[in-house]
Formats: C-alpha cells, sequence, structure tokens
C-alpha cells in the first residue's frame, strides 16, 4: 500500500495508518465537475455529498480513522479548489456529520463490523441523496404554496430552481386546492440573460404574467410587489443567506418597503459557516479593483485577479422574514438553532 | 447599562500609573501575614456584638433591651463560637455586617438564605475589612485596615464584595493551598474567571488528595459536606464566586456523588484528580486553544481590532493570529482607566510586532473606533438570553462599536456560560472593595445585551449571542 507521508502528518506517527489508500487516481474535483454538469438539477452541496460517496467508492480504506481521514482530505481539496467553496463545504460538512453520527450509534460504537455496515449502506444508496435533494424542493414548493395567495405580486430574480419549482406547482391546479391567480416580478440579471430568459419563458409558459426589469428598477417597482422570494445558494449557522449577487440589495430595498422577504432554501444547505458581514463570509470575489488610468499608473499592464464567474453576497438574518425549507416555515432564529442541533 | 466605568480620564497620557500594579498578579504573591491579625483583632471585636445563629441574634436583641444576664452570658458563648467559625461567617455574610451597623441586618440573613442557590450572593454587601488591593510591591502594610469605611445603599446590598479574610480566621478545615488560593483571589492577584477556575480547581485536586475517608464514613457521602463545602464557603468569603466556579464545582460535586462506596479510597481519589484533569485539559486548556484559532480565522489581513483592557484569551487570540497564523493586523487597546492592565498587553503585544495604539481611558473611544475594523470582547460571562458579562466598560465599548457598524466578536469558554437570565447590569455584579468610598462605590462588571454583540466564539463553535442556550442545550446532551 503506498503511503503519503505528507498528507498524514495529522495522523499519530507511530500508527501505521494508511492515508488515502488508492486515491492516485481519483480527482475529486473533476468528479464534483462532471457530477454538476451531468444534472442540472444537481445543487452545490449535494454534489460534494455524491462527490464524496465516489472517492469512498475509489478507496479501499478500510477503517473509521482511514474513511474519516480520505473525507477530511478529499473534502479540503475540493473545497482548495474553488473562490467560493460555501455551499459545496456545508455539503461535505454534513456528510462528515452525518458519518460520525451514524458511527456514534449507541451499542458498539465505532466498531468495525458497525462501519462495515455503515461503508455498504453508503455505496448502495449513493444516489439517494440526489433523490432525496429533489424531493425537498416538492416539499418546499408545497410548504410555500400555502403563502401565495391570489392577487399577490411576487418579486424574485437569479435562477433558483426551489423558486421555479415552488412558483411552478402554485400556478398548477391540484385537486381541492385550485391554482393561485398571482404576478411576478423578475429582475434580469444582465450578464446571465440566458438564465433569466429561460425562467421567464417557464413561468409564462405556466399562464403566469411576468413583468421583467433591470436591478437598477427594483426600488422602483417594489411597491406594486406584495413580497419578495429568492433562492439561496447556502444558509449559514446565524440564519443569513449567501445568494446571486443582488439578493442583499433586494433584501434591503425590500426592508425599506416593509414587504415580507422569503427564502426557499432545502435543508442541505445549512451549513456551520458563520459570516462576519459580506467580505469575511469565507469566499473571495475580488469585486472591488481600484485603479487609476494606465497613463497614470506608469503605463505598466493592470494586473489584477479576474472577478469570479458567479458573483453572490450575503444577506444577513435580520432581512429575512422565513425561509420556506423542506421541514417546515422556519424563522432565521430557528435556522441557527437547527445547525447547533445538527452539526455542533 | 453599565456603571461608570469611564470616570474622569486620568491624565491621558500617564501609562507609568499602572506599572505597579502590572506586577500584581503574580501568582503566590508574598501574603501579607500580619495584616491579618490586625483584621482579626477587629473583626473579633465586632464579632462580640454580631452573634451568629439565629438562636443568638434573638438572645442578643434581648441584651441591648436590657434583658437577663442568662441571655448575655449566651450571646457571648455564641460569639465565641462565631469568632472560631470566622470564615465561615464571612461566608454567610453575617461578619460583614459589623462596621455599618443599621440597614444591613436583614439582607445579611437574606443572603444567608440565598447562598444555598446563589453562590453569588454568598458574601455580603458591607465594606467590613474591605482592605483594597494591594500592590504587592507596597508590601504588608497594616494601615490599610484603617481606611474609610464603605457604606453600600441598601438597594445595591445584593451586591457581594470581596473581603479579605485573616488567615487566622479560616475555618480549621481549609487546605492550606485554599488558604493560599482565597487571599490570592481576595486580593485580585488572581481575577479573571477563567483563571480563577482553573486554580480552583487544581487547589480542589490538593485537596482531595490529601483526604482520607474517616472511619465509618464512604466518600461520596462525606468529601463533600465536610471537606469540600468548607473549602467552597473560604473561597466565597474571600471573593464571590464566578459563574465558571459555580458550574464547575456542581460539576465536581456530581462526580463525587457517582464514586461507588465500594471503590477503594485511593482508587476513588485518583479516578477524582483524573477526571479534574480531564476537565481542565477538556474545557480550559483546549478550549482555549480551539477559541484562539476560529478567532484567528475572523481576523483578516488588515484589519484594526479593538480590545478593551486586558483579557487572557483575547490576548492569546491576538499572539495566535500574528505569531501563528502570520496575519497583518493592528491593535487598538481601549483601557480599564481604573485599572490599566491593557498596558501589559500593549507591550506584550508591541513586543511581537504588532501595530499597537493605546488609549488609557474612553476619552477617544469613538474616535477609536472609527478606525477599527472589529472588536474583540473577552467574556467573564454568558448569559442564557444573550447578554454578556463582561468587565466594567464592556458594554460602552460594544454600543459606541455597534453604532459604528463594527463587528463585535465576543470570546468565551463554554464553562463560562450561566443558566441564569440578566437584563441589566445589577442583577449579579460584585462591588470593587479597592475603588469604593463613603461617597460612591464602583461595580466591577457590566451586562451588554445581545443586539450590540455579533458573534460568540466557543470551543463549540460560533454562534449568534442569542444561540447560547442552545449551545448550553447541546452541551448537556453530549454529556
Amino acid at each position: 500500500m503506498p503511503k503519503d507521508e505528507e498528507k498524514n502528518s495529522a495522523a499519530p506517527r507511530h500508527l501505521p495508518i494508511r492515508s488515502n489508500p488508492d486515491m492516485e487516481n481519483f480527482d475529486i474535483v473533476k468528479t464534483y465537475n462532471r457530477l454538476l454538469a451531468d444534472d442540472p438539477e444537481l445543487t452545490m452541496p449535494v454534489a460534494a455529498i455524491e462527490a464524496l460517496i465516489e472517492a469512498l467508492g475509489a478507496s479501499s480504506a478500510m477503517t473509521v480513522f482511514e474513511t474519516m481521514d480520505l473525507v477530511k482530505t478529499q473534502s479540503e481539496k475540493l473545497r482548495a479548489a474553488f473562490a467560493n467553496p460555501v455551499a459545496l463545504s456545508h455539503g461535505t460538512n454534513l456528510f462528515q456529520q452525518y458519518l460520525v453520527m451514524s458511527l456514534k450509534q449507541p451499542g458498539e460504537a465505532a466498531s468495525n463490523r458497525n462501519f462495515e455496515v455503515v461503508r455498504q449502506h453508503l455505496m448502495r444508496n449513493g444516489r439517494l441523496f440526489a433523490a432525496r435533494a429533489k424531493e425537498a424542493r416538492e416539499k418546499i414548493a408545497s410548504v410555500g404554496r400555502q403563502y401565495i395567495h391570489d392577487n399577490t405580486t411576487i418579486l424574485t430574480h437569479g435562477g433558483s430552481r426551489v423558486v421555479g419549482t415552488l412558483l411552478g406547482r402554485a400556478a398548477e391546479n391540484l385537486p381541492g386546492d385550485p391554482k393561485r391567480r398571482f404576478k411576478v416580478i423578475y429582475v434580469v440579471n444582465d450578464a446571465r440573460r440566458t438564465e433569466s430568459n429561460r425562467v421567464v419563458a417557464a413561468l409564462r409558459a405556466r399562464g403566469v404574467p411576468v413583468a421583467t426589469i433591470d436591478d437598477s428598477a427594483v426600488a422602483y417597482c417594489m411597491p406594486k410587489a406584495d413580497m419578495v422570494l429568492v433562492g439561496a445558494e447556502a444558509v449559514m449557522a446565524d440564519g443569513g443567506v449567501v445568494s446571486r449577487l443582488g439578493t442583499y440589495s433586494i433584501a434591503v430595498l425590500a426592508r425599506a418597503h416593509h414587504k415580507d422577504f422569503f427564502v426557499a432554501a432545502e435543508q442541505h444547505k445549512i451549513g456551520k459557516t458563520f459570516p462576519l458581514g459580506q467580505f469575511d463570509a469565507g469566499f473571495e470575489q475580488n469585486l472591488l479593483d481600484f485603479h487609476a488610468s494606465k497613463a497614470q499608473e506608469g503605463g505598466g499592464a493592470h494586473e489584477a485577479p479576474a472577478p469570479v464567474a458567479d458573483p453572490v453576497d450575503y444577506t444577513p438574518p435580520e432581512y429575512i422574514e422565513a425561509f420556506f425549507a423542506d421541514h417546515g416555515v422556519k424563522a432565521p432564529s430557528a435556522i441557527a438553532k437547527e445547525v447547533i442541533d445538527m452539526l455542533f | 447599562m453599565s456603571t461608570a466605568p469611564n470616570g474622569p480620564p486620568r491624565e491621558a497620557a500617564a501609562p507609568q500609573a499602572a506599572a505597579p500594579q502590572a506586577a500584581a498578579p503574580q501568582a503566590g504573591a508574598p501574603q501579607k501575614t500580619d495584616q491579618p491579625e490586625v483584621t482579626q483583632a477587629q473583626t473579633s471585636s465586632k464579632s462580640d456584638a454580631k452573634p451568629k445563629d439565629e438562636k443568638a441574634e434573638s438572645s442578643a436583641s434581648a441584651k441591648l433591651s436590657g434583658a437577663e444576664i442568662k441571655a448575655r452570658a449566651k450571646a457571648e458563648k455564641a460569639a465565641r463560637r462565631a469568632q472560631v467559625k470566622a470564615s465561615k461567617d464571612g461566608a454567610k455574610g453575617e461578619a460583614a455586617v459589623s462596621s455599618s451597623p443599621t440597614p444591613l441586618g436583614p439582607s445579611a440573613s437574606e443572603a444567608k438564605g440565598n447562598k444555598a442557590k446563589g453562590k453569588q450572593d454568598g458574601a455580603a454587601a458591607s465594606g467590613a475589612t474591605a482592605a483594597g488591593r494591594i500592590a504587592t510591591s507596597k508590601g504588608p502594610v497594616p494601615a490599610v485596615i484603617t481606611e474609610p469605611k464603605v457604606t453600600i445603599p441598601e438597594c445595591f446590598s445584593h451586591l457581594p464584595m470581596a473581603k479579605r479574610i485573616p488567615i487566622t480566621q479560616a475555618d480549621k478545615d481549609v487546605h492550606p493551598t485554599v488558604l493560599a488560593l482565597g487571599q490570592q483571589m481576595a486580593t485580585f492577584a488572581i481575577d479573571e474567571s477563567i483563571i480563577r477556575l482553573k486554580a480552583t480547581l487544581l487547589a480542589f485536586k490538593k485537596v482531595i488528595e490529601s483526604y482520607n475517608t474517616p472511619p465509618g464514613n464512604t466518600l461520596a457521602r462525606h468529601l463533600t459536606p465536610h471537606v469540600l463545602n468548607p473549602q467552597i464557603d473560604y473561597l466565597t468569603a474571600c471573593r464571590p464566586m464566578c459563574f465558571s466556579m459555580g458550574n464547575a464545582i456542581r460539576w465536581l460535586k456530581l462526580q463525587v456523588s457517582k464514586i461507588d462506596p465500594d471503590v477503594p479510597d485511593q482508587e476513588a481519589k485518583k479516578e477524582l484528580c483524573v477526571s479534574i484533569d480531564n476537565f481542565i485539559q477538556e474545557r480550559i486548556s483546549v478550549a482555549d486553544l480551539v477559541i484562539a484559532e476560529k478567532a484567528t480565522d475572523m481576523i483578516k489581513d488588515g484589519d484594526t481590532i479593538l480590545v478593551f483592557g486586558r483579557s487572557n484569551i483575547v490576548e492569546r487570540a491576538l499572539l495566535h493570529a500574528h505569531c501563528d497564523a502570520g496575519k497583518k493586523f493592528a491593535v487598538t487597546i481601549v483601557d480599564d482607566p481604573y485599572e490599566r492592565k491593557g498596558q501589559v498587553l500593549a507591550k506584550k503585544l508591541a513586543a511581537e510586532g504588532i501595530k499597537v495604539t493605546y488609549s488609557g481611558d474612553f476619552g477617544g473611544l469613538r474616535w477609536h473606533a472609527q478606525r477599527a475594523t472589529k472588536v474583540l470582547l473577552g467574556a467573564e460571562s454568558m448569559f442564557h438570553n444573550g447578554a454578556m458579562y463582561g468587565k466594567s466598560g464592556s458594554c460602552d465599548l460594544a454600543i459606541a462599536a455597534k453604532e459604528l457598524g463594527l463587528y463585535i466578536i465576543v470570546l468565551c469558554e463554554t464553562i463560562n456560560i450561566t443558566e441564569r437570565v440578566a437584563t441589566d447590569s445589577l442583577t449579579y455584579n460584585e462591588i470593587d472593595p479597592e475603588r469604593s468610598s463613603a461617597a460612591s462605590f464602583r461595580l466591577l462588571y457590566d451586562t451588554t445585551p445581545s443586539a450590540y454583540l455579533s458573534v460568540v466564539v466557543t470551543e463549540l463553535g460560533s454562534v449568534q449571542p442569542t444561540s447560547v442556550p442552545d449551545l448550553l442545550r447541546k452541551l448537556e446532551e453530549s454529556n
């Protein structure tokens, strides 16, 4: 078995523990990217979990320690590969927690036999996470439906699949529950016009009247909206959300106009990242690039790291009215409590 | 909220003032052996007039009304007994009554009643033997005893105060290590909650090591009431217990009660000592390390960190961020004008090459806060409602910083979290024995409402201040 001296530095030296046996041929970052590309319905946390399960399948780790070590190093690798690893790290944390919890079951705790059971179960049900995540969206749709009334106008933006499902289902007739007649103000993002057009077309196809506005028109249009509904990339430990750039400004404007601001997010997006404001939320975006004109700077080519492709921002919990989650409607403080329950 | 922390700015740039005090927190400071005798003489003469038991109290009143000699004899007997158990007197807040005779009678007995549940109420308020905190450089000065007595208004009489108990008056059961520790606490040589806790646990370990179960008793039944309680009473008399000590002592008593009566003495003692060691390791040493690391993660290059005075955990976090993580940041120290311990911190940080700005008082608070990006505060304790119990002045700093949109990061070990709730600074507090006079008194702590705090960093994780109860619940579940 190959031994990797560098990576194993965390493990007690005297123990003959192999680190990441047989992992030379496995690239977790590629796997993650492939999973995301293959299934447009997959969210980042779930893709990270699936990638970790594939990593487990590719390795020959036999003991608990080896497995935990493997999951940890692979998670780190994955994290390091992205400028904004918040969402995927929530997935990997959740998976690690899940492993620890299943091994902590009372009885023969952490014994190898028990561990093998957990491992086998994981291998067999690898796709279960993704299936459950999709189910979660439907659950959120039925939860959120209660909050959409006839003649409401909903302001939204971005390409959130949860929000899309929610609005789509609300416009459908259910037995004993007629469809809601609502209007949508969709804030178009110039940089992602294709995505915006797709979302708007899908809603219009379901018979929902949609008005598209520019980012700069949000404050102007806010008085005409009754509620704001957005999706989230990741839900933070304080009950705030990391979401598409522009969410924060919409939240602030909604608060200024006393409109309810709702977030639709699945439980697997919750993580224990605790942000201290926009620039301390665990991601680097290089959106701010101060420079004078070339002539002023002595002609040298201005070199700045390129801004990331998918910029996000952090919306603090005080702007959020409630979360539509797959396990009910939750206030941000309830989300914070859940994080402590689940992940501490 | 906070009571007068930013008093008159003593000459803004006079850092030398605190130099002798800085030397004070050396452990095992030579205790003034001759001074206690004077105090004893004083207190014993008082205890003649202040009998101990309720029985004796009633007879004393009889004496006052001029009744039979019998009652007087009884009272004197009680007084003698009271003298012997002087330290217990202190704990129950009765010896303390002496100097301010009129208003304190009822409140003292009330304090006694409360004592069982609320350790904070232990030593009743009054200025009896409030020998101030003498800087060690001054050496043993018996003259301190003659300082003016503090009269605490009755409405504040629930607030306890540290008190020097002469070693000779301590209960005979008090272990020498605990005796020394009590003196250090009373003189504020050991001040911070977590340091007091650690010292207490280590002293109790010594107590347990030297303990032998008397024949006919079991350790589980005998140790707590006959050996541990006198130590605890004595420590409480020297200085009101902090919340973490209360938490840890509750834990220790539980461990003692869990000892199987069939286990031989030596083994049981060893077991207890090991669990105390583990407790210190888990809840204090490792906790501090983890908190320092988590706080480091919150410090970014280019930050200016505003801190208040000197707190052990904040100092650790700053040094860890600078020395181990190589973060580039500046520190602004706004000092407590009464203690000036921030100077020690300033010297330490500057020696490590951190850029330090020092302000001796709150005079330029807003100016300093405007130039800072984050505030690091060490909490003495966290209340169940997310409020922070911190050194007097923390609240002012937090409010000023919050108003400017800074992030206020609180560092707190989970052992410091209490199940009590406080919305003001007067429910739980402690009177500063040194800086209180006949005209005014100063409180040592204040309570910062959760609205002025951004995040609480504990060894379990970083949470919102209002999530503190969830943390406590999680902690109980895992135990």
